[in-house]
C-alpha cells in the first residue's frame, strides 16, 4: 500500500477507534484488520504518542506497544468511528456494483453485495450521491466463469475448445486452472497440458467447456502482477513495425507497444514484439488503406498474398 | 527534522474533533507543534488552508463559525462526523473485501482501503470471524481489476465528482491532430478495460463521449458551473458500442470455410452447409462489420449486401496493393 500523508491520517483516524474498543489489542492481528504490514502499524504508533486531542497541546495520546500488544493508556472519547467520505463511498459502491452485476459470480457473493451495497448507501448518505458518476462493467461468460470457479474451488482439470483469433482456429486442450480475474474482459490463467505452460484464456473464446474428473495439479507457478499488463512480450521476441496513417493509430491503444513515433501526416510508426509475427496477419488485414507491415517483409507478404487470394474469390 | 504532515493532519483533526466551541486560526497555531514551527504568517496560513481541504477530503465535515469579534472558527462537530450505525456480517465484509481490490489507481485505492479501515473501526468483522462460515472455498475466486493508467483519469473523476466544467485536447481516432474541448463531464465509465468520460460538449452544443487514451496533455478545469443540465441517464456503454459496432443495423449473408471463423458462426443467425467444403451463413450486420471480415482474408466472401461487399474489396485491394 502506497503510504502517502492522507491515506496514514485516514488509517490512524480508524486505527484510535479500533484500538480503544480492544484493550491489549496484538500488532499482528490489528495489521490484518488494517490490510497493512506490521511495520506500517509500527510507523503509525510511533506518530501517534506525538498527537493530542485538546487545542491547549496537552492530553497527548498515550499509545505505545512492547511489539506484541497495543496499549491506550488514556482512551478518550474523540475516537467515534467517522462518516465516509464521498472517495471512499465511490471506490467501495462502484466495486461492489461491478462485481456484482458479473455474469456467473456465486449467488451468495451476489447476495452478499447487494446487502452491503445497501447498508453502505444508508450509512454514507449524500457521500454516496457522487458514486453515480463512475461506472464499471465487467464482461463475462456467466456459464464458462462458473464451471472455472468451480473448477478452481473443486481443484478439478478442465477440458476446452478455445478459439485462438491469431490462427482462426478452435483448439481442443485439457487445463489445470490457477485463478479467474477481470481486467475488463474476463480471463482464466491455466496450466495447460497440451503446450505444457502456462497460458491465459479468455473467458468468451470458449466455446465449450467440461469439468473433468481428474484433479487439477498445475506446477507451482508464480502468480503474475495484474497492474503490468496482460501481454509482457520476451526481449527475445521477434520485432515487427507498422506505418499507419490517422486513421489506423487505434493500434497503438489495443496492442503493447515499445514506441509509437509520430510522423509528418498524423499517422504513427509502431513497432513491437511478439513472440509468433503471423499472427499479426489480421491485423494487417483489418487495417486496408490505413496502415502496412514493413517488417518482417514475411508477415507483409502473407498479407498481401491473403489479399490476393480473397480478391480472386470475387473475380478480381 | 520537519514535522510529518501526517502527524500534523492528525493533530489538526483530533483537534477540531476534541473541541465543544469554534477554534481560531490563531488557537490552533499555538497548539499544533507543526504550525508553531512553520515560520511566518503567510507560509502557516498556506500550510492550513491545505490541510484543511486536506481533511475535508478525507471526510471530515469542518464547519467555519464567524466570531462575535469577527473571528472565524472552526470546528468538526461529532454529530456531523459520526458513522451512522452500520453492521455488516462476515460474508458482506469478505464480499466488500474481494471488491474493494478491484483499484489499482492510487486515489481510489486509498480510498477504498481508508473506507474499509473506517468500517473495521465501526466493527465490520473480519473474513472469516463471524459464525455461519464453511470450510473450503466459500467465496467466488475471481480477482476483479480496473486498470486505470490514464493521466486524464484522477482529475476528470474529480471533475465529475465536483461538476466542473474541464478544458482538454483530444485526438479523435482518425483525427491526424489534436483540438481543444470544453467539456462539462458528466459519469466516468470502464467497459472492456477502457475509460470513457460522457459530458455537454460547450461548442458542439451537444452530448459527447470521449475515450480517456485519446486525451493528449493535461485536463485543467475551469471556473464556474456547468451551463447545460446534467441529464438523469447518461448513455455512455451504448455509444461506445456503436462504434465497435455491436449495434447490428441490418443483415448480411456471407460465404464462410468450414471449420473457419469460430466467432462469425457463434452469431450467426443461419448457417447452411454448401457442400463445398463452404457454408452460408447470415450474420447481423452494423458500423465496423466491414473491417472485421477482412480480417478472414480469403475465408470469407461478403455475398450481400453489395456496399459491404464493395467495402471490403476495397480493403482487399488496399492491402494487395501493400
Amino acid at each position: 500500500m502506497a503510504t502517502n500523508a492522507i491515506d496514514q491520517t485516514r488509517r490512524m483516524l480508524s486505527l484510535v477507534t479500533y484500538l480503544r474498543e480492544r484493550p491489549g489489542a496484538r500488532v499482528g492481528d490489528v495489521a490484518r484488520a488494517f490490510g497493512i504490514t506490521e511495520d506500517e502499524l509500527i510507523a503509525d504508533l510511533d506518530v501517534l504518542p506525538m498527537c493530542g486531542t485538546s487545542f491547549r497541546g496537552g492530553d497527548l495520546l498515550d499509545i505505545d506497544t512492547d511489539g506484541d500488544r497495543i496499549w491506550w493508556h488514556n482512551p478518550d472519547d474523540v475516537a467515534e468511528p467517522l462518516r465516509l467520505a464521498a472517495d471512499e463511498a465511490t471506490a467501495l459502491l462502484v466495486a461492489a456494483r461491478a462485481v456484482a452485476t458479473l455474469p456467473g459470480l456465486r449467488e451468495g457473493d451476489r447476495q452478499a453485495l447487494l446487502r452491503a451495497t445497501a447498508k453502505l448507501e444508508a450509512a454514507a448518505g449524500e457521500a454516496a450521491g457522487a458514486s453515480s458518476r463512475l461506472s464499471v462493467t465487467f464482461e463475462s461468460e456467466g456459464g464458462v466463469f462458473a464451471d472455472v470457479d468451480r473448477a478452481i474451488a473443486e481443484r478439478r482439470r478442465l477440458w476446452l475448445r478455445y478459439y485462438s483469433p491469431a490462427r482462426d482456429e478452435l483448439t481442443e486442450r485439457e487445463v489445470d486452472p490457477i485463478r479467474l480475474f477481470a481486467v475488463g474482459h474476463t480471463y482464466m490463467e491455466a496450466w495447460c497440458r497440451l503446450s505444457e505452460a502456462r497460458r491465459t484464456f479468455r473467458l468468451d473464446r470458449v466455446a465449450e467447456i467440461k469439468l473433468l474428473d481428474a484433479p487439477a495439479d498445475p506446477p507451482p507457478v508464480e502468480l503474475r502482477d495484474l497492474s503490468e499488463g496482460l501481454v509482457q512480450p520476451a526481449a527475445e521476441d521477434p520485432e515487427v513495425s507498422i506505418e499507419v496513417g490517422p486513421g489506423g493509430r487505434w493500434v497503438a491503444e489495443y496492442y503493447p507497444h515499445d514506441s509509437a513515433e509520430e510522423l509528418p501526416d498524423g499517422g504513427l510508426r509502431i513497432t513491437l514484439r511478439t513472440p509468433d509475427p503471423a499472427s499479426l496477419r489480421r491485423l494487417a488485414l483489418r487495417l486496408g488503406g490505413d496502415g502496412r507491415i514493413v517488417a518482417p517483409q514475411a508477415l507483409a507478404d502473407s498479407a498481401r498474398q491473403a489479399a490476393d487470394r480473397a480478391l480472386a474469390a470475387y473475380g478480381e | 527534522m520537519a514535522i510529518a504532515k501526517a502527524e500534523r493532519l492528525m493533530n489538526l483533526a483530533l483537534c477540531l474533533l476534541g473541541t465543544r466551541r469554534p477554534l481560531t486560526k490563531r488557537e490552533l497555531r499555538s497548539s499544533i507543534e507543526a504550525y508553531i514551527e512553520a515560520g511566518n504568517d503567510d507560509a502557516f496560513n498556506r500550510m492550513f488552508e491545505r490541510d484543511k481541504d486536506d481533511l475535508r477530503e478525507l471526510g471530515l465535515v469542518i464547519e467555519t463559525v464567524e466570531g462575535i469579534e469577527g473571528d472565524v472558527g472552526y470546528l468538526a462537530r461529532r454529530d456531523s462526523n459520526r458513522l451512522p450505525p452500520i453492521t455488516l456480517d462476515a460474508e458482506e465484509a469478505a464480499a466488500l473485501g474481494l471488491a474493494a481490490k478491484i483499484w489499482q489507481q492510487a486515489r481510489l485505492a486509498g480510498a477504498a482501503s481508508g473506507a474499509l479501515q473506517k468500517l473495521r473501526a465501526a466493527g465490520m468483522p473480519l473474513a472469516g470471524e463471524g459464525a455461519s462460515y464453511d470450510a473450503g472455498q466459500p467465496h467466488s475466486a475471481l480477482e476483479p481489476r480496473i486498470p486505470a493508467h490514464e493521466a486524464a483519469f484522477e482529475p476528470l473523476m474529480l471533475a465529475c465528482r465536483d461538476r466542473r466544467p474541464v478544458v482538454f485536447d483530444y485526438r479523435k481516432s482518425t483525427a491526424a491532430h489534436p483540438e481543444q474541448r470544453q467539456v462539462e463531464p458528466w459519469i466516468l465509465e470502464c467497459w472492456r478495460g477502457h475509460w470513457y468520460v460522457a459530458g455537454w460538449d460547450r461548442e458542439r452544443k451537444a452530448e459527447r463521449v470521449f475515450r480517456l487514451s485519446r486525451i493528449t496533455g493535461k485536463v485543467r478545469s475551469r471556473q464556474g458551473k456547468f451551463t447545460a443540465p446534467v441529464p438523469d441517464h447518461v448513455t455512455v456503454r451504448e455509444t461506445v458500442e456503436s462504434w465497435a459496432g455491436e449495434t447490428a443495423t441490418g443483415t448480411a449473408r456471407i460465404k464462410l470455410r468450414a471449420e473457419h471463423g469460430y466467432p462469425l458462426r457463434a452469431r450467426a443467425l443461419t448457417v447452411r452447409a454448401l457442400g463445398d467444403g463452404w457454408d452460408e451463413l447470415e450474420i447481423p450486420s452494423g458500423h465496423g462489420l466491414d473491417a472485421w471480415l477482412v480480417e478472414f482474408g480469403p475465408d470469407v466472401v461478403v455475398l450481400e449486401p453489395a456496399e459491404l461487399r464493395a467495402e471490403v474489396i476495397d480493403r482487399l485491394r488496399a492491402v494487395a496493393k501493400g
